[in-house]
């Protein structure tokens, strides 16, 4: 039975997935490092154990992601928003509009019924929307990650973050933090602040219901409440936010090989 | 990834835009010349033909500072003068091609002539210079900020401007023609008195009769690019820019290859021959090109993108008949004020009030049966920036077009990110195939 494998090689995280006939049979993700070309053999490797699969068992392989050139062992390179459409579509086929904040960069973009890209917006050379600016905020309050989110909701007096700017921002809250603002206003401030941005960008694409958010910023309930504040919707949020581009990579991967190869898959 | 910047034959050349490439380079060379030999130069910005052909006619050699960031910018010998400017004080989100010239005037003024390695031999230092109010604003101070250095008289010509509406007032498009030629007249005027030297008007009559008829054959050559596939991708067609937008100074040799230009284009239409083998999406890209990463394109045409038409205010104005009109100087004035009014009655019909920058791209994309459109958003260029939202809004209310838009810049290489903008357009190619099936089910003409 032919299986097929996603790897979505993002800037901190490579995310993998495998899928046989429309399920998830296994997935799998751990930190990028430096060395993308490293992450994705690694990812592959930990995914087929987990998954009890050879390499033979894969029918084709699609990747995506930042870090996702010239890997010897992908018959396919796509795009990084069409996995994470297809990917969502999957979850949620009703989703019209997908936030996904990743490390690098925070998008959004419009899905068709059938799971196609629209419309899309990157917040391009600016980290203001993104993941890193998180990162860069709890290292400031030396925190863990994990822990950004629900601190975040115990604020009572969110900061206000006078830049968009992540650089600026970490300024901005070493001042707060010398000032004795308290850890989690200081969070509240920056999901504000990042909640702003992708407000912005989801008005330049326009909103339609429903609204997924996906990436390493569905993990964080402090951002995505704070989204929500500002749109008025309720976000959906995948059991895993941030395997969606890994998982419609591996959709995308059972597309393709149902399209060009042998007979037995294209039933 | 695809790679970006290797050398790639994705796209397939016009042999005819080698002979303009020459023409542009003989015309630095020939500068040269001239200042060696005591004849005037004049370092103008593109006009719209408004001053070209007098300046040619009183036997003044002319360079172009906008060609010249080009050149500049596509030999990668940019950075050098924009870091010459900053260091002269002026901000990075001045006009490239500003910066760019302006650094190229101090640097010429420290060594006293050429700098080194300036690219095609250098501008030669100018007898005047000729400012144009044309298009956009930054245009007005730039040639008054770079004569500081250069020690030469400025003249600048105006170029009206009026609304979509406003332009169809009782009077209103007579009364910018005599403005245009009293405009002319007095420039006319200026360069007797700086040259010592009277006008030739019968050379100058026969020189302008050469543009329209150029001016005639570049649209016949645009129009011929309407074709599936296209003949001729924007790669060629922006290497011939620098002679078509200023073919006055070269006004017989100019039409010659614009001969040679339709005849190749023609016979490829004929044969259905594409600019790009596999034309899968046609496209419209607006506005300055990004002339520092133009192989960024042949990366583009490798997945079968063909640029079918680009940067509407670098192409022909619609022809008129001024067969009758018999001062050379009105013939001027008419012709460069249908530059900026000759979509308006269109512009008009459509509602659109945003007539001379955004409409064209309705027409165009509409004309050319675009699949999308690449708005080139230039961080330093806010004439060439500010309406694309709007024309992207445009083209998606009126035709379901959809547009990418991605910042640059037409000479900053730190302002535009290949890479990012490749992956962008991976994307976007999903987007282009959902409006074309979206097109076709609602029964659109492409």
């Amino acid at each position: 039975m032919p299986y097929f494998m996603g790897i979505d090689i993002g800037s901190g995280t490579s995310k993998g997935v495998i899928v046989n006939d429309g399920k998830m049979v296994a997935s799998h993700l751990l930190p990028s490092g430096v060395n993308y070309r490293e992450a994705a053999q690694k990812v592959r490797q930990e995914l087929l154990a987990k998954a009890g699969l050879s390499p033979a068992e894969m029918a084709h392989t699609v990747v995506t992601g930042l870090g996702g050139n010239n890997l010897p062992f992908a018959n396919q390179q796509a795009a990084d928003l069409p996995c994470c459409a297809r990917g969502v579509h999957f979850i949620f086929p009703d989703v019209r509009t997908v936030i996904d904040v990743g490390e690098q960069a925070a998008r959004v973009l419009r899905v068709s019924p059938e799971g196609r890209v629209t419309n899309f917006v990157i917040s391009e050379r600016c980290a203001a929307g993104s993941g890193r600016f998180l990162r860069i905020i709890a290292n400031v309050l030396r925190i863990d990650l994990k822990d950004v989110g629900p601190l975040s909701l115990q604020s009572k007096n969110p900061v206000t973050f006078t830049t968009g700017c992540a650089v600026f921002g970490e300024s901005e809250a070493v001042s707060r933090v010398a000032e004795g603002a308290a850890k989690e206003d200081i969070l509240a401030g920056v999901h504000k602040a990042l909640a702003n941005k992708i407000a912005m960008m989801v008005e330049r694409v326009g909103l339609e219901p429903e609204c997924a958010i996906t990436g390493g910023g569905g993990r964080d309930v402090g951002l995505i409440k704070r989204i929500e504040e500002n749109l008025g919707i309720r976000l959906l949020v995948p059991p895993d936010p941030q395997i969606i581009t890994a998982l419609g990579a591996a959709i995308m991967a059972e597309e393709q090989a149902r399209l060009t190869a042998a007979p037995e898959l294209k039933s | 990834m695809v790679a970006v910047g290797n050398d790639r034959k994705a796209i397939n050349r016009l042999q005819a835009m080698y002979g303009f490439r020459a023409l542009v380079e003989d015309r630095y060379k020939r500068a040269i010349e001239a200042s060696q030999s005591g004849q005037p130069i004049a370092w103008a910005m593109i006009n719209w033909w408004a001053g070209d052909a007098i300046l040619n006619t009183m036997d003044v050699v002319t360079v172009y500072p906008e060609n010249y960031g080009v050149v500049c910018a596509a030999t990668g010998s940019a950075q050098t003068f924009l870091a010459r400017a900053e260091a002269e004080g002026y901000p990075a989100h001045l006009c490239g091609y500003a910066r760019n010239c302006l650094g190229y005037a101090a640097s010429m003024k420290a060594y006293g002539g050429i700098p080194p390695d300036a690219p095609m031999g250098g501008m030669a230092a100018p007898t005047l210079l000729l400012g144009s109010g044309g298009i956009c604003d930054a245009r007005y101070k730039w040639f008054q900020a770079m004569a500081r250095y250069l020690d030469a008289p400025v003249w600048t010509l105006e170029m009206p401007h009026p609304g979509v509406h406003e332009s169809l007032q009782p009077g209103a498009y007579e009364q910018n023609i005599s403005f245009i030629v009293h405009e002319l007249r007095e420039f006319v005027a200026f360069l007797e008195r700086l040259l010592g030297k009277k006008m030739d008007w019968d050379r100058l009559d026969e020189t302008v009769t050469d543009m329209l008829e150029t001016n005639r054959l570049w649209h016949e050559i645009m129009a011929l690019r309407r074709a599936r596939p296209c003949p001729a991708h924007s790669r060629d067609i922006w290497t011939c820019l620098g002679a078509i937008l200023t073919p006055a100074s070269d006004a017989k040799a100019a039409l010659k290859l614009f001969h040679s230009l339709h005849d190749e284009i023609k016979h490829r239409v004929d044969n259905g021959i594409g600019a790009v083998p596999n034309e899968k999406y046609r496209l419209v890209f607006a506005e300055l090109p990004i002339w520092h990463n133009l192989r960024f394109f042949d990366a583009l045409a490798e997945r079968g993108w063909s640029f079918v038409f680009e940067s509407w205010a670098y192409h022909p104005p619609k022809p008129q008949d001024l067969s009758k009109v018999s001062d050379p100087l009105e013939r001027i004035a008419r012709h460069n004020y249908q530059w900026v009014t000759g979509y308006y009655t269109g512009a008009a019909a459509a509602g659109e009030w945003w007539g001379y920058f955004a409409y064209p791209y309705l027409e165009l994309v509409r004309d050319y049966r675009c699949d999308g459109a690449f708005l080139h958003s230039v961080l330093s260029c806010r004439a060439g920036s500010t309406h694309l939202l709007h024309v992207r809004d445009s083209l998606m209310e009126k035709l379901k077009v959809p547009s990418l838009l991605v910042d640059g810049d037409m000479v900053d290489t730190k302002l535009f990110n290949a890479e990012d903008t490749l992956r962008c357009a991976e994307t976007f190619e999903e987007t282009m195939t959902h409006y074309r099936e979206m097109r076709q089910k609602e029964g659109r003409e492409w």
